[in-house]
This record gives C-alpha cells, sequence and structure tokens, in this order.
C-alpha cells in the first residue's frame, strides 16, 4: 500500500473516534442548540437595530466547528500524555503522513458538525442560498482544518500537566471574543482600537461567519474575495500547527520522549 | 475539627500553587468583559436592559462562582480515578469531615478567583462600597456552596462512567447557564423558556448579587424569594451531597 492510502487509512481511523465519542457529541449539541434557540432567541429581544437572532445563528454553527475542530489538540496532547504517540509511531506510515492524517481528521470533524449545525438551523431560517451554502462547506473544511492544526499546536507546546487546557482556554475566549461572530463589524470598530478591529474582522471565523449570513442565508451571491481571504487566513494556522506537530514527533523518534 | 482543617489546608496549599489558573481566570473575565461585554451593551438597548456593561458583569462573575463549584466536583472525581480517594477515607476523619474539608476547599476556590474581579468592576462601574462587596460576596458564596453540593451530589456518575459524568455536567452547565438570568433578565425570556429558568439556581444568585449592588430592581427577581431560594439550595444541596457520598463511597475503584 502506498503512503497516500496508509494516511487515508490513518485518517478514517482518526475520524471514526470522533463519533465514538459520543459523550463530547452530546455536549457540543447541547451547547450550540441551546445558544440557537435560547440564547440567540432571547438576545434577539432585547438589541435593537439588528435582526440579531438571524445574526447570530451564522455565528453559532461557525462557534460549534472551532469547538469540534480544537478535538483535535485534546486528541493530540492526550496522545502525548498517556505515550499512544509511540504507538502512532510503529505504524508504516511517515511522520509528515500521520501529521497530515491527524489535521485532516480534525477538519473533517469540524466540517461534520457544521454541516449538521447548518441542517438544524436551516430549520429555523429559511437558507436563501442553498447551492451556496453546499458550496461554502470545502471552505469550511480548510477552515476547520486551520483550527485543528492550531490546536495541535498548542497540544504539541505543551509540555507539562495540564497547561494544555488554559491555552485550549486562551485560544477558544481570544479567537472568538475577538471577532463578528456576536457583533457587526461596525460595532466592533466603533468600540475597539483599530489594529485589534481589523483583527476581528480578518479572523477566519469572522469571514466564515460573514459568509454564511450573506451568501447561504441571506440573497448575496457568494463573495469570493471573503472566501479567498478565508483560505488565505486558515492554511498558515494548519501549517503552523502541522509544523509543531511535526517537530514534536521528530524529537520523539529521536529521543524516545519529547 | 483539627483535622477537618489540616486537610482543608492541604487542598487549599495545592489549590494556591497552582497560580496559572487564577491569572488565566481573571484574565478572561477581564477579557470577555472588556471586549464582549463593552460591545455587546452597545447593541443591547437601554430601554430593555439599563446599563447592560453592568449586568453582563454580574453574570460573568456567576459563571465564575458555577465554574469553581463545578471545579470542587471535579477535584472530587480525580481523588477517586486517580486511586486517592482510598487514601483519604483511612485518614482518622468522619465522611461528613471529609466532605466539609472539601467545601472549604471550594469556598477558598471561589473567593480567590471572585473578589479581586468583584472590587475591581464595582470600581471601575462606581459603585464600590464595603457593605455592597460584603453582601455580594455573602451571596455568590452561598451560590458556590449550592453549586458544590449539587456538582459532588452528581460524582456518584463519575464512579460509573467519567465520560458520562463530563457529558453531564457540560450539557447540565450550558442548560444551567442558558436557562437563568446570567445574561439576560428574566422579563426577556420567552413563556415558554421562563418556568424553566426559575428551576436554575443561577437565576436567583445572579439576580440577588445585582439587587445588592443596586442594579433596576424592576428587571429582577423578588430579592427576598432570591435569598431565601440561595440559601435553600446550598443546605439542601449540600445535605443531598452528604446522604449520597455516605452511601456510595464505598467501592469505589481507581480508573
Amino acid at each position: 500500500m502506498s503512503q497516500l492510502g496508509r494516511l487515508v487509512r490513518v485518517a478514517r481511523a482518526d475520524f471514526s473516534y470522533f463519533f465514538r465519542t459520543k459523550w463530547l457529541m452530546a455536549i457540543l449539541l447541547t451547547l450550540s442548540l441551546s445558544d440557537m434557540l435560547v440564547t440567540a432567541l432571547v438576545y434577539g429581544k432585547i438589541v435593537s437595530g439588528l435582526d440579531y437572532f438571524h445574526y447570530l445563528v451564522p455565528g453559532i454553527i461557525v462557534v460549534g466547528l472551532f469547538s469540534a475542530a480544537t478535538d483535535t489538540g485534546r486528541r493530540v496532547w492526550l496522545a502525548l500524555r498517556d505515550g499512544m504517540v509511540q504507538y502512532y509511531m510503529t505504524l508504516p506510515l511517515n511522520t509528515s503522513g500521520l501529521v497530515v492524517a491527524n489535521i485532516i481528521s480534525g477538519g473533517l470533524g469540524g466540517l461534520v458538525y457544521s454541516g449538521l449545525l447548518l441542517l438544524i438551523a436551516s430549520i429555523v431560517i429559511t437558507p436563501q442560498g442553498v447551492i451556496n451554502a453546499i458550496l461554502i462547506l470545502p471552505f469550511l473544511f480548510v477552515l476547520s482544518t486551520g483550527i485543528a492544526g492550531l490546536a495541535a499546536f498548542f497540544a504539541s507546546v505543551s509540555r507539562r500537566g495540564e497547561i494544555y487546557w488554559v491555552y485550549a482556554q486562551a485560544l477558544q475566549v481570544s479567537m472568538v471574543t475577538i471577532s463578528t461572530v456576536f457583533y457587526p463589524s461596525s460595532t466592533v470598530s466603533q468600540v475597539l482600537p483599530g489594529p485589534i478591529a481589523i483583527v476581528a474582522k480578518y479572523n477566519p471565523l469572522s469571514l466564515a461567519a460573514d459568509v454564511l449570513r450573506s451568501s447561504a442565508f441571506g440573497s448575496s451571491p457568494l463573495d469570493t474575495n471573503a472566501l479567498g481571504n478565508l483560505v488565505a487566513t486558515s492554511l498558515p494556522l494548519a501549517a503552523v500547527g502541522a509544523i509543531a506537530y511535526w517537530f514534536i514527533l521528530r524529537v520523539i523518534r529521536a529521543n524516545g520522549k519529547p | 475539627m483539627n483535622r477537618v482543617l489540616t486537610l482543608a489546608k492541604f487542598n487549599i496549599g495545592i489549590l494556591l500553587s497552582q497560580r496559572t489558573w487564577f491569572v488565566l481566570s481573571w484574565a478572561l473575565f477581564g477579557m470577555q468583559l472588556a471586549v464582549y461585554g463593552s460591545l455587546m451593551s452597545k447593541l443591547v438597548s437601554p430601554v430593555n436592559v439599563p446599563d447592560y456593561f453592568f449586568f453582563y458583569a454580574i453574570g460573568l462573575m456567576v459563571i465564575i462562582v458555577f465554574d469553581s463549584g463545578a471545579d470542587v466536583g471535579r477535584h472530587f472525581v480525580e481523588h477517586a480515578h486517580e486511586g486517592e480517594l482510598p487514601y483519604f477515607l483511612s485518614l482518622p476523619i468522619s465522611r461528613r469531615g471529609f466532605l466539609a474539608s472539601q467545601a472549604i476547599y471550594g469556598i477558598a476556590n471561589t473567593m480567590i478567583k471572585i473578589l479581586p474581579p468583584l472590587v475591581i468592576v464595582l470600581y471601575f462601574v462606581g459603585r464600590l462600597t464595603p457593605q455592597g462587596v460584603f453582601f455580594a460576596a455573602i451571596a455568590l458564596f452561598l451560590l458556590g456552596l449550592g453549586i458544590t453540593g449539587l456538582m459532588v451530589s452528581f460524582s456518584f456518575i463519575a464512579f460509573k462512567s467519567i465520560d458520562i459524568y463530563s457529558a453531564v455536567i457540560a450539557g447540565l452547565s450550558a442548560l444551567l447557564v442558558r436557562f437563568s438570568t446570567v445574561f439576560y433578565p428574566l422579563i426577556f425570556l420567552p413563556n415558554f423558556y421562563s418556568p424553566i429558568s426559575l428551576l436554575s439556581p443561577l437565576t436567583y444568585g445572579a439576580d440577588l448579587t445585582r439587587w445588592i449592588l443596586g442594579f433596576d430592581s424592576t428587571k429582577l427577581l423578588d430579592p427576598t424569594v432570591a435569598a431565601v431560594v440561595v440559601t435553600a439550595i446550598a443546605v439542601g444541596t449540600l445535605s443531598l451531597s452528604v446522604r449520597i457520598v455516605d452511601k456510595i463511597i464505598e467501592g469505589v475503584k481507581a480508573s
């Protein structure tokens, strides 16, 4: 079997783990559904000058994608902590293949989960561009891969104890809060300093949420510029994560420990 | 009593050695308040919720209290799963004494996490008074005790499966927070959600703390009812946890 074939098999096995952690799926679904059907609904009543329910629901899909994709980080961290990574390295697959397989499976997890949320959201808000929503899915996969890479990066650099959870929480709060997932970019520019407002605007989560709002749930044509920006901001995250994870695996291969 | 305090001191010593978590907790609180709180207070109409920034700040503190209570439950469960529980049970201390030491640990954890943000927020919004800090800390403390009791009561699930325990706690957290007045006043919850939100202890804790700190009382629950419910939940869930742990703690095996 070729390296590519082995890579696909490892990615498939790793991806199947996402469905086996039923408790994780239950948590994610409870969080996302309660955000959609309670938080968005109530905020829709107290926010003025904006149809906040319609604004927030696409954002919740993107936050769900983020949570599902970061599970890759948890799994990499557990593998490094429990020594499972030693077993991974006995597989007939080179280090780069192993890294790519893990990150792709994380990306697929995020895609499946966000696709599921997109379907559920379609029940509460009729999508104006169903074809656009389908066309956006590959871009959501790229975003999910980027987030999975970033989570793998933090898992790789977490050398001691539970520090990974510190990084994971800080990553989630900073990426989700400094974005336009919850508030329009015009409000962000009014309140936050210029450079932070730019970071929020070009945050890949903001780009994905904006595209979903305008082209999947709205009636605008697909914004190719925004999709290009989404790919351009997501791929470097995946690359950074892949390099960090590859490096740590090489160190383990050479020294027997991270 | 001395033995309870010795065990509590040991646990608090471990707690204080984990400074990173406290710094992270305060930093995340500051960031969420400064970014999310400021931005959402621009979007929320002052006619609906006057001073949403302050409303949200108290809600965020309630979340810290909730997380802190959940920490105690997790701590307890980890003791069981890492095989430390049989060792603790072999100490010359009663089961109730052991639980009391866990509760003291929980109180210390909550107060360390909550007092600095509380004082700083009240200072920035111009509502800092010694009485306000004192009574708000008592309200949050009682709420924390209630949550701790609830989480320890649920720990019996973890003795069966740690994954199911994690799922139950995370799912419960999501529902308790969203179906409560932590982030929005009760009057804006749709009618079909209001009865559920009255079942969440966070609703009473959040509204009681806001009332103590001088928030517009027309948007809040009756403070007497809130105070009675928060106290009853603290006493009730702690008693429940004592009974449950007394019955199921035997035969717990490390995973």
